[in-house]
């Protein structure tokens, strides 16, 4: 075969291998378009994205098809490399048409975008017996760290009430480092910067838990630093948020092992054995609540300073997890 | 007492010991061998960061495979992705550029030869350290290849700091080879070779080196802030209290260099491509003024589009535009580029040797990544994507569909003119159909994975079966690709035992062609005048006439 028909023959087969092998997964969109929107933000990025697919897969068949074609028609053949082909060195109609129609298509994206942006940036109007609810997202090595306004803290999953807008502010504390906030369903990233507080926001039509996961590289364990987001219907919300309010007040609660499990268990286990960070079970910092507190504040060789401004409150509820499942007991 | 110069042309005394065939090479100044020094320094980087791709993908052939540590994962991809760009693509276009520039415009040598050499060593122990900072205690470098603050400066270990040394040995080498570059295309072209009668090879090396010589020096100052705030306690880029530094400031440096760097990395590769293409197609260039005042616009705007690297810290959305603007205006004189390529072809006599399936993979893969990178500048749609598998796709198309595909293109081109032998062409088409498949099958799945939402620089990923399919897709790919480059190097040992090249091979239509194969040290004896913007081709058509052809 020459060299001129095995070129196209090749793609087309390749093509074909690799259409056939993503129709099964076709049925969940399979990542050629971003994960199904679930809030309007992430709806309007997505029109865009179609948007300019259009016109880069339209450019796409135009230079890829002219490539084959030219390839095909004007092969050697039975030429000889002395022959010449045609001495035409070029087309000022042509160079202008293929400048200004780039210009025209840019200007069709470049539009769209701008026409989307209000839908993504600015949350929809709310009604005036709405409350909106914000939570400030802290980016924390290696975990996120949810704080609501009335003093209830969560770590690396967040909850939140089905169609109500929910603003965020996205942060993280001096001595960190950089994070992103991305729940790819809710709409794009923003980085949680120390120093810099970036906002972002979402309204979620149905109750569900969408997945997420820090998306700047933040050093050892970036790949564990995972979100979530559960979004409960109102009065389920209500419960929870108002149930969890009392019961981090009085110290009961689940504060403790969520607190263990998001900053601690990455690195140690969550049974305490130890990973890449030394085991925690027959520690005897464990039963030390005091040393734990100076360790856990202020980092110590390879770990970060994972709790430099908890709460006491915050605190106390881990050393007292950590005392009563991998210590004496207290 | 003064002896008349011209009564006795004075040769230069070689010392005994500097003829060795080891020896020689290590005091030369002449622009070839310096050339080929790069270029093989290049490949052997080439050959170790490739390796380290490999590594990265076993690791992420399935979830949670445990091939490499965490640390050790951070490491590859932090040392694959500066030393790919820092080590091999910048480097072997130096290398090109070197071995061609004079050749092209009919000098003698580079400008400053001794400076030349410099640039090359600097380069080489530059590298070096790069590469042996894997044995520095707590290993070599982790931040990824951009090394943002905070990360940068909290990482333990020598291995950032003899990442900045390496980066700012390099750098220094960059400027001088690029200094001389600028010196010899303005001052030593041959009679008769005017702006609009150079190669665009040698277009594209001018612009390379006036974007290196504009940028570097950001690069160098950021590095320095970097050093102080790991070293001395400054708090140039983290934020502490009173003396308050802004993270974002040094990914605004960095970018101002990082982005132009993209375009140093290319443009070169499509300077080869334009030398490549019109001799396979027997026509001239189609469009070349228009190629050559395209990469100079290119140049110009790549300096103007650095923060759509930054489009999720936050910045204000009118900025956002600017940028996402800018960045798509740069698609403009890069699409002038394909449509003249492909216009090169239009009605051409196409040879399919070895160099033309690499100039034309190269149109095929390029015209991708540009594409993908539209996504990109349309900042909401990065809000999504960055940071994802999508970017990795989108770089590799650009860097290897781009860079590296023309460069092999170009290596198999010139080959015979710096070793006077030819290639292997079977050989040669069966390592560019491995690797072109490769790479598509490598890199293409990674565009949708980006889109599931699958982060890049993660050791691990969601055990989905879906995400798995992708990833093992790639890692084959990988697999093929490698088997494709290890035929490409088979060619060229072979390529000793080679019959014999002769002077122009092609028959193409630069000067370079006109000297013998491998040239002569002192390049030419006579420079053919020039009087068009293919000095061989009139040559020819002169012999011809005369009926001396």
């Amino acid at each position: 075969m020459p060299p001129a028909v095995r070129r196209p023959l090749l793609l087309t087969v390749f093509g074909a291998l690799a259409l056939a092998a993503a129709a099964p997964a076709l049925a969940d969109n399979a990542g050629f378009t971003p994960v199904t929107p679930e809030s309007p933000g992430a709806e309007a990025i997505n029109a865009s994205f179609l948007w300019v697919a259009v016109f880069t897969g339209a450019i796409f068949l135009v230079v890829q098809g002219s490539l084959l074609w030219f390839v095909f028609r004007y092969r050697r053949g039975r030429r000889a490399r002395t022959d010449d082909g045609a001495q035409v060195h070029g087309n000022t109609n042509l160079e202008l048409a293929w400048t200004v129609a780039p210009v025209l298509i840019l200007v069709a994206i470049g539009a769209f975008v701008f026409y989307k942006l209000p839908e993504i940036v600015d949350a929809p109007a709310a009604a005036a017996e709405e409350q909106e609810l914000e939570v400030t997202v802290k980016g924390y090595r290696f975990y996120w760290q949810y704080e609501y306004p009335n003093g209830v803290i969560a770590l690396d999953r967040m909850r939140a009430p089905v169609d109500r807008n929910v603003r965020l502010r996205i942060t993280a504390p001096d001595w960190d480092v950089i994070h992103s906030w991305w729940i790819p369903a809710v709409g794009g990233k923003f980085d949680a910067i120390p120093g810099h507080v970036n906002t972002s926001w979402f309204r979620v039509r149905n109750p569900g838990i969408l997945r997420g996961q820090c998306g700047e590289f933040c050093g050892v364990q970036h790949a564990a630093m995972l979100a979530e987001l559960e979004v409960m219907p109102q009065d389920d919300f209500d419960e929870w948020y108002e149930s969890e309010a009392q019961a981090q007040e009085a110290g009961r609660g689940d504060l403790g092992q969520e607190t263990y499990a998001a900053a601690c268990a990455k690195c140690h286990g969550m049974e305490g054995a130890g990973d890449i960070g030394p085991p925690l079970a027959g520690n005897a910092l464990v039963n030390d609540p005091a040393a734990l507190e100076e360790v856990v504040r202020n980092g110590r060789g390879a770990m970060p300073p994972v709790g430099r401004d908890w709460s006491e409150r915050q605190m106390d509820a881990l050393t007292s997890y950590l005392r009563e499942e991998l210590g004496d007991g207290g | 007492m003064a002896a008349d110069p011209s009564a006795h042309p004075v040769r230069p005394e070689i010392p005994q010991w500097q003829r060795g065939r080891f020896a020689s090479w290590l005091v030369t100044v002449d622009h070839k061998r310096i050339g080929i020094l790069y270029i093989a320094t290049a490949g052997f980087f080439f050959v170790c960061a490739g390796l380290m791709a490999l590594l990265m993908r076993t690791q992420l052939a399935q979830a949670d495979m445990e091939i490499v540590t965490r640390e050790g994962y951070n490491q590859l991809f932090t040392i694959h992705g500066t030393m790919m760009i820092f080590l091999v693509v910048v480097p072997i276009l130096a290398g090109f550029g070197n071995y061609l520039v004079p050749l092209m415009i009919g000098a003698r040598d580079m400008a400053f030869p001794r400076l030349n050499a410099l640039s090359y060593w600097l380069y080489l122990f530059g590298g070096l350290s790069l590469l042996f900072s894997f044995f520095a205690d707590d290993g070599a470098a982790r931040a990824g290849w951009y090394s943002y603050p905070p990360l940068s400066v909290y990482l333990a270990g020598a291995g950032q700091d003899l990442w900045i040394l390496s980066l700012h040995i390099l750098t220094i080498s960059s400027l001088a080879g690029a200094i001389n570059f600028v010196v010899t295309i303005h001052n030593m072209r041959t009679r008769g070779m005017s702006w609009t009668r150079m190669p665009l090879f040698v277009w594209s090396i001018e612009v390379y080196a006036g974007l290196l010589i504009l940028v570097l020096p950001t690069l160098s100052a950021g590095l320095t802030l970097l050093l102080f705030d790991r070293q001395f306690g400054t708090n140039f880029f983290i934020p502490a209290g009173d003396a308050d530094g802004s993270p974002v400031l040094y990914q605004h440096i960095f970018w101002f260099f990082g982005h132009p760097e993209v375009y140093i990395m290319i443009l070169p590769v499509m300077g080869i491509i334009s030398e490549i293409l019109p001799v396979f197609a027997r026509k001239p260039i189609f469009g070349y003024k228009a190629i050559a005042f395209s990469t100079v616009a290119i140049g110009f705007y790549s300096m103007l589009v650095w923060a759509h690297h930054m489009f999720t810290v936050g910045l204000p959305n009118f900025l956002n535009g600017f940028f996402m603007i800018s960045s798509m205006i740069i698609a403009v004189p890069t699409g002038v580029k394909i449509f003249n390529w492909l216009a090169t072809l239009w009605r051409g006599n196409l040879h399919f040797d070895t160099p033309m399936l690499y100039a034309l993979g190269f149109l095929s893969t390029f015209t991708i990544g540009g594409l993908s990178g539209i996504f990109l500048a349309a900042f909401p749609i990065d809000w999504q994507v960055h940071d994802t598998y999508f970017v990795v796709a989108h770089l590799h198309y650009v860097l290897f569909g781009g860079s590296i595909l023309g460069i092999l293109g170009g290596l198999t081109y010139w080959w015979p003119k710096m070793f006077g032998r030819l290639l292997d062409e079977r050989l040669g088409k069966a390592s560019f159909w491995i690797t072109f498949v490769g790479f598509n099958l490598t890199f293409f799945p990674q565009h949708m994975l980006g889109l599931l939402g699958m982060a890049r620089r993660i050791y691990t990923y969601r055990d989905d079966p879906l995400w798995e399919a992708y990833n093992l897709a790639s890692s084959i790919g990988s697999y093929v690709m490698g088997v494709g480059i290890l035929l490409f190097v088979l060619n060229i040992v072979k390529s000793r035992r080679g019959p014999r090249a002769g002077n122009d091979p092609w028959l193409a239509d630069t000067l370079e062609w006109y000297v013998s194969s491998p040239p002569p040290p002192h390049n030419f004896d006579k420079v053919p005048y020039v009087t068009s913007s293919r000095p061989l081709y009139d040559l020819r058509r002169r012999l011809r006439e005369r009926g001396e052809l």
